[in-house]
């Protein structure tokens, strides 16, 4: 694919925004600005405060690749752009999924499906960057990943795991804390259902607390001895949070095979299956924000044959997520996303696959204080377009920050000095919340 | 020093003094002369108070600055204690020489290079070229490299990717034309002309037209896929065949020309392009085949007419020596951008073209200037003036995966194999696992480049690293010496400096608190290459 849209006009407009900007910078404390981040419309903090301490989190089942929309949430039976796909009833009157997400049916007056959502970017990179971060891609600025602002603004204090975990990342999974900082950077798990990598001393616990302390003696000796070491200086900090989250009892959440074989079984087999259940687990041990991973959704060829086992892959973990949070009480407090960087075109190539549809497509909310049971929006009968309501990537940013409680007009301070929000423009859809 | 230390001296100072090629142009010592008399002119001349010139460094943290920035590891033991003892004036110049001339300076700058390609590929299917291109930029760098050649090199490659490294560039987006000029614009010309793919530049002076104009320098290049196992991808030229390209063909095909599309009608046939230069404006009609359109290309490019091309590179490498660029983001110069010293980078500009684009005396030049030598500084603020100090950043995953060997004694890579290694393979083994961890984009800003926990946990717990920290040279140290100089030669190893007093008596407590001297030594060895210092280039 070969239209990219690349934006670097806002780059130099914003350069020069910036000249104006460093006097401003001068304002503020130098160690504030030298934080890399700084906001200064907290209107939202206490109540922030308040949702750190009640636990909210999110859940993103991350679709890589663009998952088909027609075999999956807006089937089109009976329409030639439909193809062989079939539709089921599902537990909500009159809507339909596809014949692939039993399971999903089953529990459709649980969730929010946005058959309406539409950007403009079809290329996998910069599309998966957007529905991070709702921007695009830019030379001059590293925008934060939902996830990392979600961290940022509610992880809790006695959490000793990372507050933001990515499980089973591909090459594309690159987004983090931009410039929020690389604290907020997610902790990439290749696969659930072993302990991550290096997370275990290799010396054994007594001999890594001697070298640890070791190791900080001799950073004090360095820093009151030694000149000229300029160095960024976090690196003890580091080093804590690493060990202390090595050491943490929390770690135990990693373990699946705490699980009885009951509630394994109800999320089924597979990584994907193992992912959702180690989200649960995650959040239920005070992480903030999860995102786990599902691949191969790239269809330019034979469609109709890799979705039926794409689906069968998220069915059951998905399903088996949204009813286990709401069975330990959970899911008020826990949104989950489905969502992937875009869906796939009406038309079927001549390879039986569909290409890359930024148009049109679907995206689905659970939980997190959104109303359950409806279908907001549609698109034309061949789907070739929304015909009603749309919503954006950045209305999608807006509705999951407020679910979460974030304030999304808050403003963090770039290292160039200039504000950022978390989402710039957009509402949220009010039909799902508020 | 240390009495331990002489016998390796003597072996390094006997190193000669090599000479600059070329004898008629300027020297790289007066050349730095002049470029510090240029930024004391521009710059030094009016610090506003508060602000002052950081000192020149002391010799130990040079010596490490200079082994990492040109070689990509650290100096062993003995060359410290050997370029400590050396009295002589000129022994930094003759240090700089020496290690210009050193192979490991091709083995650290082609890696660089392959990463400035590969981290911005279009498609991880590009990385099959990356063993081919590593090599091809190895002995680019190695011997007398001039900048000229290598970019004509990669705008005129054909061939086996997995032989011909210098596809790489094409490969790295697998020849679709729009990429690849970008690419070219940016890597070569520090200019990021695709934000005129869509609209015209709100400030800049190139305009939409004029950015689809340079891609019609390239669609008949095209990448023919084999479906061999690994496949095989071969760069050639599409010189007959169709007019355009298919509409969302995902790789380059090739076409025989490029069509700037109707962005009020994406489906329709778009306008046809010619190929411009838009830096110098030289154009070529429609017809013209690839080779010849590529070879054309080169010329304009890389000629002393297109300022761009030699401003591009002085500007890159001077921030990755000084820690700053006269244009920041390195890769981003202009159209209408202002640098922050321009009459020092001209001047380092002009006399680089005079030298036929001679990377060696680049360096030479700018390692030779104070500016260089100056002890670090945390990144200066916006406002404040550029370049009185040098800047530290995070070792590049190479510099430190050898660092860990030269600091270890141990090698990460195994044995050579006979003939190429094409294919996936190249995937495996420590350094590209280690690369997937610790590696970054190296035309990112350094100060965007930090530390995760991930890092910090395979630092400490990893089996490459503990392993190395456990093997061979730690048996020896115990052996041979008492722990105080064992302690200085750890030191040594890993940062490349004595102990502070301080430092040593922490040490050295830590050895009788432990009662073990060689459980103590290995605590210490993982503590220093867990320092934050073993992570950074001073």
């Amino acid at each position: 694919m070969s239209t990219i849209l690349r934006h670097h006009c806002q780059l130099a407009v914003d350069r020069r925004r910036v000249v104006g900007r460093r006097h401003f910078l001068k304002a503020i404390s130098a160690a504030g600005a030298a934080a890399g981040a700084l906001g200064w419309t907290d209107e939202l903090s206490l109540r922030a405060d308040e949702l750190r301490q009640q636990g909210t989190a999110c859940i993103v089942l991350w679709m890589q690749g663009g998952p088909s929309q027609f075999e999956t949430f807006d089937p089109k039976p009976g329409h030639a752009n439909g193809g062989e796909t079939k539709a089921i009833a599902t537990s909500l009157t009159g809507v339909q999924f596809s014949e692939h997400l039993p399971r999903l049916a089953g529990i459709a007056d649980r969730l929010a499906v946005v058959r309406s959502m539409t950007t403009r970017e079809g290329e996998h990179q910069r599309a998966t960057y957007l529905m991070h971060t709702a921007y695009l891609p830019m030379a001059s600025v590293k925008y934060p990943a939902m996830g990392s602002v979600a961290a940022r603004e509610l992880s809790r204090p006695d959490c000793e795991l990372p507050s933001f975990v990515r499980i089973g990342a591909g090459p594309l999974g690159s987004t983090g804390g931009g410039f929020l900082g690389t604290q907020y950077d997610p902790f990439v798990l290749q696969a659930a259902g072993r302990l991550p990598e290096n997370a275990r001393p290799a010396s054994g616990m007594d001999r890594f607390d001697r070298r640890l302390g070791l190791l900080a003696r001799l950073d004090d000796a360095r820093q009151s001895t030694v000149p000229a070491a300029a160095l960024p200086g976090d690196h003890q900090k580091l080093y804590q949070n690493a060990a202390r989250m090595i050491k943490s009892a929390q770690m135990e959440a990693f373990d699946l095979e705490r699980e009885t074989e009951s509630m394994r079984a109800a999320y089924g087999t597979g990584p994907f299956a193992s992912a959702c259940l180690l989200a649960r687990r995650l959040v239920e041990s005070g992480v903030t924000f999860v995102e786990a991973v599902l691949g191969n959704w790239d269809t330019h060829q034979d469609n109709f044959s890799r979705t039926p086992s794409l689906c069968g892959q998220l069915d059951q973990p998905f399903a088996a997520l949204v009813t286990d949070l709401a069975d330990r009480g959970m899911l008020d407090k826990t949104l989950v996303v489905w969502m992937g960087e875009f869906g796939r075109t009406p038309r079927i190539n001549p390879r039986g696959g569909r290409d890359h549809f930024p148009r049109a497509f679907s995206a689905v909310l659970a939980g997190g204080g959104i109303r359950g049971g409806q279908v907001l929006g549609a698109t034309e009968e061949g789907g070739e377009s929304v015909k009603d309501r749309p919503v954006t990537e950045k209305d999608l940013f807006q509705t999951v920050y407020q679910s979460l409680g974030i304030n999304s007009r808050k403003e963090y301070m770039s290292p160039i000095g200039r504000p950022i929000k978390p989402v710039d423009g957009g509402q949220p859809v009010s039909e799902l919340v508020g | 020093m240390r009495i331990g230390h002489f016998l390796g001296a003597v072996l390094v100072v006997t190193a000669g003094w090599a000479k600059a090629a070329d004898s008629a142009g300027t020297e790289p010592a007066v050349a730095a002369a002049a470029t510090d008399q240029l930024l004391n002119e521009e710059l030094f001349q009016h610090l506003p108070s508060g602000q002052t010139v950081a000192p020149t460094t002391a010799d130990q943290p040079f010596l490490r600055r200079v082994y990492l920035d040109l070689v990509g590891e650290l100096p062993t033991p003995g060359e410290i204690t050997a370029f400590c003892l050396d009295r002589s004036p000129d022994k930094r110049a003759k240090l700089v020489a020496r290690l210009l001339d050193d192979e490991r300076f091709g083995r650290n700058w082609g890696r660089y290079w392959r990463d400035v390609i590969l981290y911005r590929r279009s498609a991880d299917q590009a990385l099959i070229v990356s063993g081919a291109l590593e090599k091809y930029l190895v002995e680019q760098f190695d011997g007398r490299p001039r900048w000229n050649e290598t970019a004509r090199a990669f705008l005129t490659a054909q061939g086996e990717a997995a032989e011909k490294g210098e596809t790489g560039l094409f490969m790295a987006h697998l020849a679709v034309p729009v990429e690849v000029a970008a690419e070219t614009s940016r890597i070569f010309l520090g200019i990021q002309i695709q934000c005129a793919q869509c609209h015209d530049h709100p400030t800049g002076r190139w305009k939409r037209q004029q950015f689809h104009e340079f891609v019609a320098f390239f669609p008949r290049a095209s990448i023919r896929r084999r479906p061999t196992r690994p496949p095989s991808f071969e760069l050639t030229s599409f010189d007959f065949g169709p007019q355009r390209r298919r509409p969302m063909a995902m790789t380059g095909r090739g076409a025989l020309e490029h069509y700037m599309p109707d962005l009020k009608d994406p489906a329709s046939q778009g306008t046809l392009m010619t190929p411009v230069f838009f830096a110098t404006g030289q154009k070529l009609s429609s017809g013209v085949a690839d080779l010849e359109r590529r070879k054309t290309l080169a010329d304009w490019l890389t000629s002393p007419d297109n300022p761009w091309f030699a401003r591009a590179f002085v500007n890159r490498m001077w921030a990755e020596l000084v820690g700053e660029g006269f244009y920041e983001p390195i890769d981003d110069l202009g159209p209408d951008r202002q640098p922050s010293a321009p009459q020092t980078l001209d001047y380092l500009c002009r006399e680089f073209v005079a030298h036929d684009h001679d990377v060696k005396w680049l360096f030479q030049a700018i390692l030779n200037t104070s500016a260089y030598q100056r002890e670090n500084r945390p990144r200066r603020a916006p406002d404040d003036i550029p370049f009185t100090a040098n800047v530290a950043y995070r070792l590049r995953a190479d510099q430190l995966l050898d660092s860990l060997a030269s600091a270890t004694g141990v090698s990460f890579d195994p044995p050579a194999q006979a003939g190429p290694r094409p294919g996936p393979g190249f995937r495996g083994g420590p350094r590209f696992q280690f690369a997937r961890q610790f590696g970054y984009d190296p035309s990112l800003r350094r100060d965007e480049v930090t530390s995760t926990v991930q890092q910090a946990l395979a630092m400490m717990n990893s089996p490459l690293v503990n392993g190395a920290a456990r093997q061979g040279f730690l048996e020896k140290l115990v052996a041979r010496w008492d722990d105080q100089s064992a302690v200085v030669e750890l030191h040594l190893r890993c940062l490349a400096r004595e102990p502070s007093e301080a430092e040593e008596a922490v040490c050295l407590e830590h050895v009788k608190a432990t009662g073990n001297p060689r459980e103590a030594l290995e605590d210490l060895f993982w503590s220093l290459l867990n320092s934050e210092e073993f992570l950074y280039r001073n």
